[in-house]
């Protein structure tokens, strides 16, 4: 066939550059938001209030969600002054519940927890990705089981223990858990419901900030540890919340084996690293070369520079940012690793300049 | 001779590109969710005008309903095209982080590969515009403009060659695609390796719109396939004579001047406004014309700043008419109807020899302002002469 060969030689590509999806996508959306051919979408049919600065949303799902294990997480796209910014929320509810729901509390200076705690309404239309992440029950259950939560960390511990009452768990679990102050306490009802309901779990609160009466205060500790669990080296330990109480946790711990989730930006966990000269990055696609200083991630240093390239989490996850790089090296935030100087897709939202390169952008 | 421009020293020239600076930056502040709402309603409005107008022209039986889907179907390749597609290309509207209105992911519905396009048009035209011999739409190599250009017989022939141009518009613009990128990348940032491999990305191009106008969508239509196959060539025939005529008006009528690879060595940022303010040329309206035009009727804004979404453009017009008076600079702008009949008599006039062609047209190219910065102070000169003798 060489009158076409596009068509010959990649058929699949040529009916994708009909657009297809686009069409059905677009005919779908306008006839209800909810309806998608491609994206999973949610809309928020409930808000609940926990404690002094967090929110529940209850979300419908369209037809594209493929459900969750308890403990796992969602990328969430919600469009802020125009532009789609993604973060990643653990699912706060159980599997078997008939609709999920995200629990969000505001961080300091984040942009969208302070959107969904202020402006997010019922019937707002979210994007939602597919769940994903570690941080789930081993398919035998363990007999006994010790979980540390701080802040917004109860989320998937929360998921994970509603499930393990709806599947009638017969081991033995203990929740500690690490809130600000009284008020700042997620959950508070739900789990001394939980609590009430099954004789196998024991939840301990503590407060870290301010004293409140009944109940304990300070920063993990050792004796903290011993007193709660003495039988600690039977347990399957969770671990999920800030940075620090992870840190000190593990210390605690030791060579232990632990579970545990932390959502960081790859700028926020890291020290931040100041260079001494500036980086030349040629982008291919746009003609354009720009001078970087190669302290955050390429992505955040382009975004400075007024250069929007198509992005999402920016935290390593979900791969929307990735692009070629032609040449030059990059340290990848995550583990400091330090790549080839030639071709390869590389992750911009965690990789640093290290020295010029040419983007495939 | 004089032209409409005031000769600027340097300081004002830095001062006047300060403060265009300035305009960008209050601007771009702003941008936010107006913009993503305006670029969407032009989006569903694309997507419903090709839907009813492709489904007019296949259940079509008479020549209303067949001209009326004709119609639709060229309103929406022209939204496509220009408020949708060129503006998106041009990255104004990257920052909604949405892959439908993301220049790295979008491609138009024309015969020319958007990455293509984007270094031809992004790059090389919004760069060098109007520097004979570096910019490639100046005159698309076939038509001369100015003096700079050497006349030979071929282009007595330019105002039917122009003419036939403007009813396969597409071509033109989707052929510069592979030419250009040969031409000026340089050769460690060339991606293929021949002239060929270039043409091929072209091709694939060409061969994906082909099919989709005269073969798909007649074959869907059934027996109407020969019917589908008129509305869909008159439909692109509309959408480019429309893009031929917007764009012609931009940098070729009349006034716009044209400048020498030799006079922008070492232009400053300042300076490089001032020639987009001198190679271009607005054309005044209505809201509908200026969607219809995807805000190519502010081609001078547009060629100060790119990159800020176009509907913009209309409140940077009068700031930048007020600047234009503050320095004393001619800001082009007229009606369509004139400022397309200047682009003709242009064509027409540069047709011929110089010798005739500047009975006809002023001059606006490098030489003709250096005569007139000559003269300019000659007569300075004079007065003070005359002073002296008092």
């Amino acid at each position: 066939m060489k009158t076409l060969p596009f068509i010959y030689n990649q058929p699949k590509e040529f009916l994708a550059s009909l657009q297809p999806k686009q069409w059905a996508d677009f005919l779908l959306s306008e006839m209800n938001p909810l309806f998608s051919f491609t994206a999973t979408k949610a809309r928020v049919i409930g808000i609940k209030r926990e404690g002094s600065d967090s929110r529940t949303l209850v979300l419908k799902m369209n037809r594209n969600w493929r459900g969750f294990r308890a403990g796992q997480h969602v990328p969430v796209t919600i469009e802020i002054a125009g532009r789609r910014v993604t973060r990643f929320y653990s699912l706060s509810s159980a599997p078997g519940e008939k609709f999920p729901t995200i629990t969000v509390k505001k961080q300091a200076g984040g942009l969208v927890s302070h959107f969904v705690n202020e402006r997010i309404q019922v019937g707002d239309i979210l994007e939602v990705g597919a769940a994903q992440g570690e941080f789930v029950l081993p398919s035998q259950l363990p007999k006994k089981i010790l979980m540390i939560a701080g802040g917004s960390g109860i989320t998937p511990i929360h998921s994970l223990i509603k499930d393990l009452s709806q599947r009638d768990f017969k081991g033995q679990l203990k929740l500690l858990y690490f809130s600000r102050f009284r008020d700042d306490i997620i959950f508070y009802d739900s789990l001394a419901k939980l609590e009430a309901e099954n004789t196998w779990l024991e939840i301990k609160h503590v407060l870290t900030d301010i004293k409140s009466e009944k109940f304990d205060f300070g920063f993990l500790s050792a004796e903290m540890l011993n007193e709660f669990v003495p039988d600690l080296a039977e347990r399957l330990v969770y671990l999920c919340g800030p940075a620090p109480l992870q840190t000190s946790a593990k210390k605690l711990l030791g060579d232990k084996e632990v579970i545990s989730e932390l959502f960081l930006l790859p700028n926020q966990t890291n020290t931040p690293s100041t260079s001494i000269a500036l980086k030349e990055v040629v982008l291919l696609q746009s003609h354009r070369t720009i001078l970087l200083k190669g302290e955050k991630s390429i992505l955040d240093e382009l975004e400075d520079n007024g250069i929007f390239a198509p992005s999402g989490c920016k935290m390593g996850i979900c791969h929307t940012c990735v692009c070629k790089k032609v040449s030059g090296s990059v340290i990848n935030l995550m583990n400091q690793k330090v790549s080839g100087e030639g071709e390869e897709n590389i992750q911009i939202c965690v990789s640093r300049a290290q020295e010029k390169l040419e983007l495939d952008l | 001779m004089k032209t409409l421009s005031r000769n600027l020293s340097k300081q004002e020239i830095e001062a006047f590109g300060q403060e265009l600076d300035q305009i960008r930056t209050e601007v771009m502040a702003k941008v936010g969710k107006e913009d993503a709402d305006h670029i969407k309603k032009i989006y569903r409005v694309y997507r419903y005008t090709e839907i009813l107008g492709r489904g007019l022209i296949h259940f079509s039986f008479d020549p209303i309903t067949f001209s009326l889907g004709t119609g639709l179907l060229a309103i929406s390749k022209i939204l496509n095209n220009m408020e949708i597609g060129h503006n998106v290309l041009h990255g104004q509207y990257d920052w909604m982080n949405d892959a439908r209105f993301n220049s790295r992911t979008f491609e138009w519905d024309i015969v020319s590969d958007a990455k293509q396009w984007k270094f031809y048009h992004n790059y090389m035209h919004h760069t060098f515009t109007n520097v004979v011999g570096k910019d490639h739409d100046y005159g698309y190599n076939f038509t001369r403009l100015t003096e700079e250009q050497k006349w030979k017989p071929i282009y007595l022939t330019q105002l039917f060659s122009n003419l036939f141009l403007m009813f396969n518009f597409q071509w033109g613009v989707g052929g510069h695609g592979p030419k250009v990128e040969y031409l000026e990348k340089p050769k460690k940032q060339r991606t293929k390796r021949s002239y060929k491999d270039y043409r091929a990305v072209w091709f694939k191009k060409i061969e994906l719109q082909l099919v989709k106008d005269y073969l798909f969508f007649p074959l869907l239509a059934g027996l109407n396939f020969p019917k589908v196959v008129l509305g869909n060539l008159i439909a692109n025939m509309i959408r480019n004579v429309w893009t031929y005529a917007v764009i012609f008006c931009g940098h070729f009528t009349e006034n716009a001047e044209t400048f020498t690879p030799e006079e922008i060595k070492n232009e400053t940022k300042a300076e490089w406004y001032l020639r987009q303010l001198k190679g271009s040329s607005n054309l005044s309206g209505g809201n509908l014309f200026y969607i219809m035009t995807g805000h190519l009727s502010h081609q001078i804004e547009h060629h100060m700043y790119p990159d800020i979404p176009a509907k913009r453009y209309q409140e940077i017009a009068p700031r930048l008419q007020k600047l234009c008076v503050k320095y004393g600079q001619h800001y082009n702008v007229a009606s369509f109807p004139k400022q397309f009949a200047s682009v003709w008599k242009r064509i027409f006039a540069y047709s011929m020899p110089d010798k005739f062609a500047l009975k006809i047209m002023e001059s606006r190219n490098t030489k003709a302002r250096q005569r007139v910065k000559f003269q300019v102070a000659e007569t300075i000169r004079v007065e003070e002469k005359e002073l002296i003798s008092v």
